[in-house]
């Protein structure tokens, strides 16, 4: 489903974001990534995103090498593609009805069938019966709920979330990550950027985690916890070039917990 | 296209949520149409005007004022001698006066009816209107002669006006549709940033820019289309008030409006929605280059 390979990312301005990174992650798969802020997270998700395109090396997502993409193929490319944005980018002035049926119209759906999948959709985060609500009425974590329906709704194969517990009570953080797992279970591939090690633990799935810009972990074991430098960390412009940057082992440093 | 329902009733709410740039935007563009409109107009009367008065071939020749109408008879004949001259009717001061009094009212002439200012004249017409300067410089050259109304000569003034009339215009009106076009770009790039949200959730779930760029157009084109309608409506009046004016004062015969309006109307409205359109254009297409692309961070 998504494939990375001997992926690098160097921005304009010289930040090295991404170094030589080889994933793969399966249709259906649940997947953590986790590593400190400026660790390369973002980049990883733009590159998956198309929002930004490798320095080196080649994504396939979905069988397609995105290098080979061209640029009025990239919107049917996101629609693979659900997101759910860290700061849930609700639209104030509309419902959350509206809200969730932004996307459907962004894409051409007819009313009709935007009328049947929206309410659906909000069946399933349980958000039903707050469907003319404003945003500014609901809970974070109904804002958030709110955000994943809308990035649902169009059925995409792969829900890509953002730090989505990023600002929501650690409470409600919990009821998230378990909606994602639902919808994962229904065959979903769901990414999930967190920088929560706590939630990551708690469900015992796949978890890669980058640090400046490699990645030094991918695992699943159950009471793995993957060590990674908590210092914010703007990439690799500190170093002359690549040879300067700490090295890490090819297998994965898994600490005990 | 689907959905363009939805598009074009989002473009239009947005020409009302940002109804002070809007207004800007229709203002500008009014201006330069009218002025646009106002020049055609004119150039159009005057082209008119011009054709009638070169088409008719009857030269005024006026008798100089100190000359008895006794004497002004021989001149006449003096003048049927010249070569090409076909005919010279004598025209007198009271039948002009007369003319003058029916035309423009008679409270002006009633007045000054005891001491007529106007001179005795001769209606001259020539065979060959090509020898026209030739001819006129010879009956200059015959005694008692003051001068000859020469209507070419007004019409060259007509022509002449209305060319620097036009110029002047051309540098207006293009300085306007820059302006134009530069202030509903503005305001497109307003509405755009208050929906930078709503464009990057569309562009990420995978919206076709032509999807994106469309309400932004509808906007630009009913800013356009919004400012062709006022042109027209406000070059009537305008019309209407510069034709009565005007005919009040000279006689002239006007094209009537009725006759004008539609092509103006039609032209203000292609040119109002081309307008907009490209004002929209560019500054979308310069959002979607740069940050419209980024979806996650900007």
């Amino acid at each position: 489903m998504i494939d990375f390979e001997n992926v690098s990312k160097t921005y304009p301005n010289g930040t090295h974001a991404l170094y030589d990174v080889t994933l793969h992650i399966d249709k259906g798969e649940f997947v953590f990534i986790v590593g400190a802020s400026g660790a390369g997270k973002s980049t990883f998700l733009k590159l998956i995103m198309h929002e930004e395109t490798p320095t080196s090396g080649e994504i396939v997502i979905n069988g397609k090498k995105t290098s080979k993409l061209k640029r009025r193929e990239v919107p049917y490319l996101r629609r693979h593609m659900g997101i759910v944005f860290q700061d849930f980018r609700l639209i104030e002035k509309m419902n959350v009805f509206d809200n969730v049926a932004f996307a459907m119209r962004a894409v051409g759906e007819r009313t009709a069938t935007i009328r049947k999948r929206v309410p659906y959709v909000l069946d399933l985060v349980g958000l039903k019966d707050k469907m003319r609500d404003k945003p500014s009425e609901l809970s974070g974590g109904e804002q958030q709920r709110v955000s994943l329906a809308r990035a649902l709704v169009n059925n995409p194969e792969i829900i890509i979330a953002d730090e989505p517990t990023g600002n929501v009570d650690p409470e409600m953080s919990h009821e998230i990550i378990e909606l994602l797992n639902e919808i994962n279970a229904k065959g979903t591939t769901v990414l999930v950027v967190t920088h929560e090690h706590e939630l990551v633990r708690e469900f015992h799935q796949r978890v890669i985690t980058i640090d400046h810009g490699r990645v030094i972990a991918d695992t699943k074991d159950k009471n793995a916890h993957v060590h990674y430098s908590d210092d914010d960390y703007d990439g690799y412009d500190d170093y002359e070039d690549y040879d300067d940057v700490p090295q890490y082992p090819d297998n994965a440093v898994v600490l005990p917990d | 296209m689907k959905g363009f329902g939805y598009l074009a009733k989002e473009g239009l709410k947005s020409v009302w949520s940002n109804r002070i740039m809007s207004i800007a935007s229709v203002c500008v563009l009014v201006s330069c149409l009218v002025l646009t409109g106002a020049a055609a107009l004119f150039s159009i009367n005057v082209a008119q005007v011009v054709e009638s008065v070169g088409d008719s071939n009857e030269t005024t020749v006026y008798i100089k004022s100190d000359v008895s109408q006794l004497e002004a008879v021989y001149i006449g004949k003096d003048i049927e001698k010249v070569s090409n001259v076909a005919s010279a009717t004598f025209y007198s001061k009271d039948e002009a006066f007369k003319k003058y009094k029916e035309e423009l009212g008679e409270e002006l002439f009633n007045k000054i009816e005891d001491r007529n200012p106007l001179p005795d004249a001769f209606i001259v017409v020539m065979d060959d209107l090509s020898l026209y300067d030739d001819t006129v410089a010879n009956i200059l050259k015959i005694d008692g002669v003051d001068s000859i109304n020469d209507r070419r000569e007004l019409a060259k003034k007509l022509t002449d006006i209305s060319n620097l009339v036009n110029i002047i215009c051309v540098g207006v009106v293009a300085a306007l549709m820059i302006i134009s076009i530069f202030i509903i770009a503005n305001t497109i790039r307003a509405t755009m940033y208050s929906r930078r949200f709503e464009i990057s959730i569309m562009k990420s779930v995978g919206a076709t820019n032509s999807f994106v760029r469309m309400p932004f157009l509808v906007e630009g084109m009913v800013i356009g289309f919004i400012s062709a309608a006022v042109s027209t409506g406000g070059i009537a009046l305008l019309y209407e008030a510069v034709m009565s004016a005007i005919t009040s004062m000279i006689p002239f015969t006007f094209i009537p409006l009725s006759n004008v309006i539609l092509y103006v109307a039609v032209a203000f409205v292609i040119a109002g929605v081309v307008i907009g359109f490209f004002g929209s254009f560019i500054s979308i297409r310069k959002y979607l280059k740069k940050e419209g692309n980024e979806i996650l961070g900007w």
